[in-house]
């Protein structure tokens, strides 16, 4: 039973290591989704704000979590 | 027949062996100290029972995936391989930093050792079935992850069996090197791998992501190298910004 414990939170972990980081990451893919599947944005567009959002949160991320890190 | 381009396949099969070089390390000290504590019986078989659970995984989940459209398939591993990759590459960025402690593997073996030596006093009667379990709980936790990137990687392009093939290589040259050292593999670039690995599931990450939203990426696949690029020059640069100064140790 402690294996299929330890095999769910490993598969947890690996999407969700960062509560902040999936959270923000999904918002930014739900709302260009919205944007080119919904409003009909140009697809290039939200192609571009969906790598520079991804590059953004993950330079957030870091920053985020060396300043905890030296804050402690 | 079906023709895929280098561009994509490279780098699929690139994520999937230096992804699989970097979990078969971590695995084969745990099963190294089983092997080395307790006999290599337990250790072999506890290994083989987790790669059948592993091959069952692949086995159950390959026709599955045939079943959703690509679009769709293409949208979801996307966003598995972003959460999954990025998450990846801030750690290896702040391993990078030093801001958290590279991954030891001398004392991962240590570690192990002492924490089998321990349940061989507390529980004299089940040891090789204690040895087995933590070979096959190690080999099975870190597969797990190879298994999804093999998925994730060569799923959206019918590059399942390259990736796979990928991964396998990276298990046999593994072992192979292991069996010739016989000790943790300490000096692998571990965190260099990692780095590399979570800059090219990014780069996937956005390109599935993409396709699956119907974008067309000018250049087509050869966009997934420029996303590669971006993600390793960000990477690198946040690294380096958030380098702590080395501190010299008096001696």
């Amino acid at each position: 039973m402690s294996i299929i414990v330890e095999v769910a939170k490993e598969l947890l972990g690996m999407f969700l290591a960062d509560a902040r980081l999936t959270a923000t990451t999904l918002v930014l893919v739900a709302i260009v989704a919205g944007l080119v599947l919904a409003l009909r944005v140009e697809p290039l567009l939200g192609g571009g704000m969906l790598l520079l959002g991804c590059l953004a949160i993950l330079v957030e991320a870091a920053v985020r979590e060396a300043r905890r890190r030296n804050a402690t | 027949m079906v023709t895929v381009a280098w561009s994509v396949a490279g780098p699929a099969i690139g994520a999937a062996f230096l992804a699989s070089l970097v979990e078969v390390v971590e695995a084969f000290t745990i099963v190294l100290a089983v092997g080395t504590l307790r006999g290599w019986r337990p250790a072999a078989l506890g290994t083989v029972a987790a790669l059948a659970v592993l091959a069952l995984l692949i086995a159950l989940l390959g026709p599955l995936l045939d079943q959703v459209p690509l679009h769709l398939l293409q949208f979801i591993i996307g966003v598995l391989l972003l959460l999954f990759g990025m998450g990846w590459l801030r750690k290896a960025i702040l391993r990078a930093a030093g801001i958290i402690p590279l991954h030891d593997e001398d004392a991962i073996f240590a570690s192990e050792s002492a924490r089998l030596t321990e349940a061989a006093v507390q529980q004299r009667t089940s040891l090789d079935w204690i040895a087995g379990l933590t070979a096959f709980k190690a080999v099975l936790l870190e597969g797990l992850e190879v298994v999804f990137i093999v998925i994730a990687v060569g799923a959206g392009r019918g590059l399942l069996w390259p990736a796979a093939a990928g991964a396998l290589a990276a298990c046999l040259a593994i072992l192979a090197i292991g069996i010739v050292v016989h000790k943790p593999l300490a000096k692998v670039p571990e965190n260099t791998l990692k780095f590399g690995v979570g800059v090219m599931l990014s780069a996937f990450g956005v390109f599935w992501t993409g396709e699956g939203l119907g974008i067309d990426w000018p250049g087509q696949d050869i966009a997934l190298v420029v996303f590669a690029a971006l993600f390793l020059g960000v990477g690198l640069a946040t690294a380096s910004a958030l380098r702590r100064p080395t501190v010299e140790i008096a001696r």
